[in-house]
């Protein structure tokens, strides 16, 4: 799971484009939506569903499930984990 | 400084010029425009999500306005922004063009989406200054000064406005043309000969 955690925090900060920050800036379990953590927009969050479909073939068609799956990179990693097809 | 002009910045593909000042920027292994933003030492995050186009607007309005005095955290109806430029969003839109090429590597990026509006630039520079008086993004063949001026004019024709913040804002295939001034209503009639003098 570390690893796949490690793997999706690469991920985001080249597809958010978070100039300067490293997977060791990005607190696993910090809220990635909202004024804390990494205070992602709703742009950003559509560019988290097309990595998870580009990346992980999962199609995120819910939502209301986004808001769970993006809680934070952790909760991210163990819907890829039990959920991706490539 | 200019007689007429409270301030300007010109930004190409080689040179930063501030009030007629050549900004020193060191370069890196990141773009120039990336560079430009760390040598001004700017904070602003939202900087690194923009497109090209958008970051040298931004650009041009940070290094013009950064010794007005505006207070970027104050509303202001007061100010207007007026953009123009040859190639729109082109740059973008390519950008875009190419997430949605292959059918088989079909993925839209959202975040090139929003930028393929040249005029976003200039909500970017509202919103980063709080401004809130007018703006408008036109399009033209080259920067002409008199057409450029007639659309401050235009700005101004609103009667609160008393400044304006107005740019010529090209970004295309990594060419970078920026002609950003500060004008007051006081200084709209030497603003035809000054863009001349200071785009060349």
């Amino acid at each position: 799971m570390e690893e796949l955690i490690t793997e999706l925090k690469k991920e985001i900060i080249d597809v958010l484009n978070l100039e300067g920050m490293t997977p060791d800036d990005i607190d696993s379990d910090a809220p990635m939506f909202g004024d804390e953590g990494l205070a992602l927009d709703s742009i950003d969050a559509l560019e988290l569903i097309v990595l998870l479909e580009k990346n992980y073939g999962i199609k995120l068609a819910n939502a209301a499930a986004g808001k769970e799956v993006f809680k934070s990179v952790r909760t991210m990693a163990e819907y890829v984990s039990k959920n991706r097809t490539k | 400084m200019n007689a007429g002009i409270t301030s300007y910045c010109r930004i190409t593909n080689d040179k930063v010029i501030v009030n007629a000042q050549t900004i020193d920027v060191p370069r890196t292994d990141s773009s120039w425009l990336n560079d430009i933003y760390h040598a001004a030492n700017i904070s602003y995050p939202k900087f690194f999500k923009m497109d090209n186009l958008a970051k040298a607007g931004f650009l041009g309005a940070e290094l013009t306005l950064q010794d007005v005095g505006i207070d970027k955290t104050e509303p202001k109806k007061n100010i207007a922004v007026v953009c123009c430029n040859r190639s729109s969003s082109l740059d973008d839109d390519t950008a875009y063009q190419q997430t949605i090429q292959n059918p088989a590597d079909y993925y839209p990026s959202p975040a090139v989406f929003v930028y393929t509006l040249a005029n976003i630039v200039t909500g970017e520079i509202s919103i980063r200054n709080k401004i809130m008086g007018e703006s408008a993004f036109y399009v033209m063949e080259h920067c002409n000064p008199q057409k450029f001026c007639s659309f401050v004019r235009g700005a101004f024709s609103d009667k609160t406005i008393d400044a304006c913040l107005c740019g010529w804002t090209e970004y295309n295939n990594g060419n970078c043309d920026v002609l950003f001034l500060f004008v007051t209503r006081n200084e709209l009639n030497d603003l035809e000969l000054n863009i001349e003098k200071l785009y060349r």
